[in-house]
């Protein structure tokens, strides 16, 4: 046997001390990756951990109606919606997807075409169970989300863009509140009315370069759209089992589809001169990409007159300190229509999840009242639940007209999503990038714009 | 048979240390490949597995959900065809060649004036203060950066309305915004290129310029004389580096101006970004980053090229 030295003693002694401190040390392993786990069922939320934080009370009224299934939400943060997409791809691609996703309107077509599981099954299993949600929810936020025939998800919550009024500019112009049916020519009036009072720093109508919001809105309300919108066949196994009494039933089919562009119509061109004559006159920002961080602030501070946004806004003005009657909210203004844009977002069970029971239950839960009272509580969005958007959620905050957030629906049935086809990332930064040459400069500008604007969501809407 | 065993002792004296030292040698190398072991594999893992991957995607069309599928050199073809990619390399080499030379002459005027005389601890606050700005977070520092050259709200127009200037576009306007995506990269960047000047200057003799000044040499014929052909090795460095970081420009323009208005900030980078994961053509984003590879490759050959004439080590 050879002798051990002391020095090789100690050393043997120091190693075998690392290692039992490192082997007994809590630490991640792979199993601790999202996905990787398989005790829970992970729903993945944009967002941040203050976003899951906020779903706590959800997840355990959830735990105690479903005892046996657990519930881990990962926020994952992204920059909009399209970044949160790619993550969740990369996620895919990397064999740790998520069994749930929540997924706005954005990104509703490229989930349902590549990543969604349908519905179909499990809203006819449980009809019963489900009936309640869609008799308190309206048909054109459901519409949104089928897609080529099927249901993908059950939305949640939406947001129409309406046009929010600073009731104190309106005032200082002479101005009252216009009426449900306003024009844009009589939101034109009003913007120059408030301009000859607003002061140096004043912006009669302030708004941003985006899908949501953004050129979009007076696109819809001039009968019109950068693509070309037509609706699938198929779906009445859905509106006649539980929208057969609808008074719109027959106006609903198996989702929307944009297949072609359509920024050379004429109308198109005519909205865009519309929002270069607000440029040019100084009545309405050039609206900066990547812009609008500065908005609520700005709003609050009664810098702005006017902009187009949903109820998500009411609870960001509320804490930025702006009182309830400062400011209201209309209808978008009419033009050849009063059609209005609307975003929305649901859960959407994955094609890869090897728990599509557990994610069902999940959703049934969440499209309940209960579980929408507990995940929206303030006015950080509007609920689809009709019973919900009440005056005890708008309560002390405003606006007084909080029911033009949902009257929207009911008054312009007709209203339609964000154009978000499969390949919607693309088509976004098709638009977002040629907006700001045509309404910037002269009116020959418009022409050339569209005409690039029309060759980039080609070579968008080929991709796939 | 005696001479063997006379000899014995001394082959065995000098042998023992030899044996000892060839096992102290294998241990060595065994110690030192343990040691570089962590870097090998996190190397060949995080490097040279996406390297040879990418080069090898770059001939596929991938979605990275389904399975690739192979199209020759088509996504290679297809660059030189789409007018977005190619303006967003021109933005870039236009963007490199303003953003660099001010980055370098900032950042050697800065150096020259805090190495003249001042004292030591207002040296120490302008090193500092030059160098803070780098360890920012370069996705902050823009989105401050657009609120501050806001049109209609930001501070920039504000201040410059005191004097009567109109507002400025700075964001929704094509030269506006690249002037604004320069100025705050600059601003970010500077102070490592100032930080390798002030070093360099520091090993300039101090004997040069007295000698020099005996000679009636002052000022800009110092700096022209000796300072920078001193420098010029410190130089050569320091463009090598501000020209492949300011080649991958992404953080600013996509946080500030989304690489608007139009293309006008698009960078190599961000179509890189955009090819991957809005259009979900991996392939494609693949072989731009290589075309975009082989131009940091060539730019700094021709640097190494050109310092042959310009770089003086003695």
């Amino acid at each position: 046997m050879s002798d051990v030295s002391r020095r090789l003693a100690l050393s043997l002694l120091g190693v075998g001390a690392v290692g039992a401190v490192g082997a007994s040390w809590p630490r991640l392993t792979g199993a601790d990756i999202p996905g990787r786990g398989s005790e829970s069922l992970n729903v993945a939320i944009l967002g941040n951990a203050q976003d899951a934080a906020s779903r706590v009370n959800l997840v355990k009224a959830f735990s105690a109606a479903n005892p046996n299934i657990k519930v881990r939400i990962q926020a994952i943060q992204g920059a909009d919606w399209g970044d949160f997409f790619a993550k969740i791809l990369t996620m895919v691609a990397a064999g740790t997807s998520p069994d749930v996703v929540l997924v706005a309107t954005e990104g509703a077509q490229l989930f349902a075409e590549r990543l969604a599981e349908p519905l179909d099954a499990f809203v006819q299993r449980d009809q019963q169970e489900i009936q309640d949600y869609f008799d308190d929810v309206h048909p054109s936020l459901i519409e949104a989300f089928m897609y080529q025939g099927s249901l993908f998800q059950l939305p949640m919550d939406f947001n129409s863009a309406n046009m929010y009024m600073n009731t104190g500019a309106f005032e200082k112009a002479g101005l009252a509140r216009p009426g449900d049916h306003w024009t844009h020519d009589d939101f034109y009036n009003s913007l120059t009315a408030m301009k000859k009072t607003g002061g140096k720093q004043f912006v009669p109508y302030y708004w941003t370069n985006r899908l949501f919001g953004g050129v979009v809105p007076w696109l819809y309300v001039n009968d019109t759209s950068f693509l070309k919108e037509t609706r699938s066949t198929g779906g009445s196994w859905f509106w006649d089992k539980f929208y057969a009494n609808d008074p719109t039933r027959g106006m609903r089919s198996g989702g929307y589809q944009w297949l072609e562009p359509n920024a050379e119509d004429p109308r198109v061109a005519e909205s865009f001169e519309f929002l270069r004559t607000l440029v040019a006159e100084g009545l309405g920002t050039s609206p900066a990409q990547g812009g609008g961080n500065e908005l609520v602030a700005q709003f609050a501070s009664g810098l702005i007159g006017t902009t187009p946004a949903g109820g998500y806004w009411v609870e960001g003005l509320h804490e930025a300190g702006m009182a309830e009657d400062a400011f209201d909210v209309q209808f978008f203004p009419k033009w050849r229509t009063q059609r209005h844009q609307f975003g929305a977002a649901g859960y959407a069970i994955m094609k890869t999840s090897t728990r599509k029971d557990e994610a069902w239950e999940w959703i049934k839960f969440c499209a309940t009242k209960e579980a929408m009272e507990l995940a929206m509580p303030l006015p950080t969005t509007t609920p689809t639940r009709r019973s919900m958007v009440n005056e005890a959620l708008y309560a002390g905050k405003g606006p007084a007209h909080w029911k033009v957030f949902y009257d929207t629906l009911d008054e312009f049935p007709s209203s339609g999503p964000i154009p978000a086809p499969p390949q919607q990332a693309a088509v976004e930064s098709a638009l977002i990038k040629n907006v700001l040459g045509a309404v910037t400069g002269s009116a020959a500008n418009i022409k050339p714009a569209m005409s690039t604007l029309q060759r980039d969501l080609e070579l968008a809407l080929r991709r796939n | 048979m005696s001479t063997t065993v006379k000899s014995s002792p001394a082959i065995a004296l000098q042998q023992v240390p030899n044996a000892k030292g060839r096992g102290k040698e294998k241990g060595g190398r065994r110690l030192a490949a343990l040691f570089l072991a962590p870097t090998i594999i996190g190397i060949t893992i995080f490097t040279l597995v996406p390297i040879v991957a990418s080069l090898t995607l770059a001939f596929f069309r991938w979605d990275i959900i389904s399975t690739p599928e192979f199209v020759g050199v088509d996504n290679f073809v297809s660059i030189g065809a789409d007018p977005t990619i190619r303006r967003a390399f021109l933005n870039t080499i236009g963007f490199v060649a303003v953003a660099v030379s001010l980055q370098l002459t900032v950042s050697i005027g800065l150096a020259v004036l805090i190495q003249s005389k001042m004292p030591s601890w207002l040296r120490t606050f302008f090193r500092s203060a030059f160098f803070f700005p780098l360890v920012l977070s370069a996705a902050s520092v823009s989105i401050i950066m657009s609120y501050l050259f806001n049109q209609n709200f930001g501070l920039v127009n504000q201040i410059i309305g005191l004097v009567g200037i109109p507002a400025v576009p700075w964001l929704t306007s094509q030269a506006g915004a690249m002037v604004v995506i320069i100025l705050v990269y600059v601003w970010q960047n500077f102070g490592f290129t100032f930080l390798l000047i002030i070093g360099g200057l520091s090993s300039i003799p101090v004997e040069m310029y007295e000698a020099s000044s005996i000679d009636g040499a002052t000022g800009w014929k110092q700096f022209k004389n000796i300072t920078l052909p001193l420098l010029s090795p410190t130089l050569l460095v320091a463009s090598v580096m501000a020209i492949i970081s300011a080649l991958q420009i992404f953080d600013q323009p996509y946080v500030i101006t989304r690489g608007g208005p139009g293309d006008s900030t698009r960078t190599a980078v961000m179509v890189i970004y955009e090819t991957a994961f809005k259009q979900l053509d991996f392939g494609r984003a693949f072989a731009i980053g290589i075309v975009l590879t082989l131009l940091i490759m060539l730019v700094t050959a021709v640097q190494f090229r050109l310092s042959r004439r310009f770089v003086h080590y003695n």
